[in-house]
């Protein structure tokens, strides 16, 4: 797994670091730092919670989302 | 109510094909797109029973569905082989859940084996992808991690103790939108 923060998004909050059962992030020099990235298993709670929205998974399996309606989808894009 | 209404709608019911009973269908009627609104309406509704369950028998409601999904658990593996070693078992597992739950055996990259001893326990670390537990859950604003996630829990536990003859029990590390960590534990 790859993961990069955009640092110059990156407030520095700490959640993800809060949040990782795996202790992935480390905050070091007011950013946070992917240090164990071998340790991700790609749940992407912290691209859930990340208010700055810095982080980028690469590598990560999508899981199946079937609970978004292709019909609301369809209409957005049209909007869109 | 309006008789013409009566009839165009007892017309739509009304066809001409010739069905016998040694027909099998060959493949899902109708299609999956068709079908979506039949399963956010599944969604919703078992979204709703567990949130009504949930407010009557308070924690209780754990204790309901976890039941529930470890009777299916033993109801489902029944038919499949019996053995001792779980690696094997959760392989058989896996070709079980496959289309309603997909999930790997994992272990963090400092440690050497997937089954894991610690503090006097027997683990494996299992990480669910696809789920229909957390589909419904999101579907209808759910929190993970609740009584709709122990049917599941009740499902693999249900199903190790009945292809291994071993006693389990099933764990939430962590819950996302992507994955959840869970730990198998051996007893």
């Amino acid at each position: 797994m790859e993961i990069h923060v955009d640092c110059d998004a990156c407030v520095g909050c700490g959640l993800c670091v809060k949040d990782c059962p795996m202790d992935v992030y480390e905050i070091r020099d007011g950013v946070s730092t992917p240090v164990r990235p071998e340790n991700c298993m790609g749940c992407l709670s912290c691209h859930e919670i990340c208010p700055a929205q810095a982080l980028e998974h690469r590598g990560v399996y999508p899981a199946r989302r079937h609970y978004i309606d292709i019909r609301v989808c369809e209409m957005l894009r049209k909007v869109i | 109510m309006n008789s013409g209404y009566i009839d165009q709608l007892q017309e739509s019911f009304h066809t001409d094909i010739v069905y016998r009973s040694e027909d099998i269908p060959l493949e899902c009627t109708p299609r999956p797109r068709e079908m979506e609104q039949t399963l956010h309406g599944v969604m919703k509704l078992n979204g709703l029973i567990i949130r009504s369950l949930e407010e009557i028998a308070g924690r209780g409601a754990n204790a309901v569905t976890y039941r529930a999904g470890k009777k299916f658990g033993h109801e489902t593996a029944k038919y499949f082989q019996k053995r001792e070693d779980v690696e094997g078992a959760l392989h058989e597992l896996s070709d079980l859940l496959r289309g309603q739950y997909t999930f790997e055996v994992w272990k963090p990259a400092d440690k050497e084996n997937y089954i894991i001893e610690e503090n006097g326990e027997t683990f494996i670390y299992l990480v669910f992808h696809d789920c229909i537990v957390r589909q419904t859950l999101r579907r209808n604003g759910l929190e993970q991690g609740g009584p709709l996630c122990q049917t599941l829990f009740g499902y693999v536990v249900g199903a190790i103790e009945e292809i291994t003859g071993r006693r389990a029990k099933l764990e939430i590390v962590h819950t996302g939108p992507n994955a959840c960590l869970k730990k198998l534990v051996l007893k």
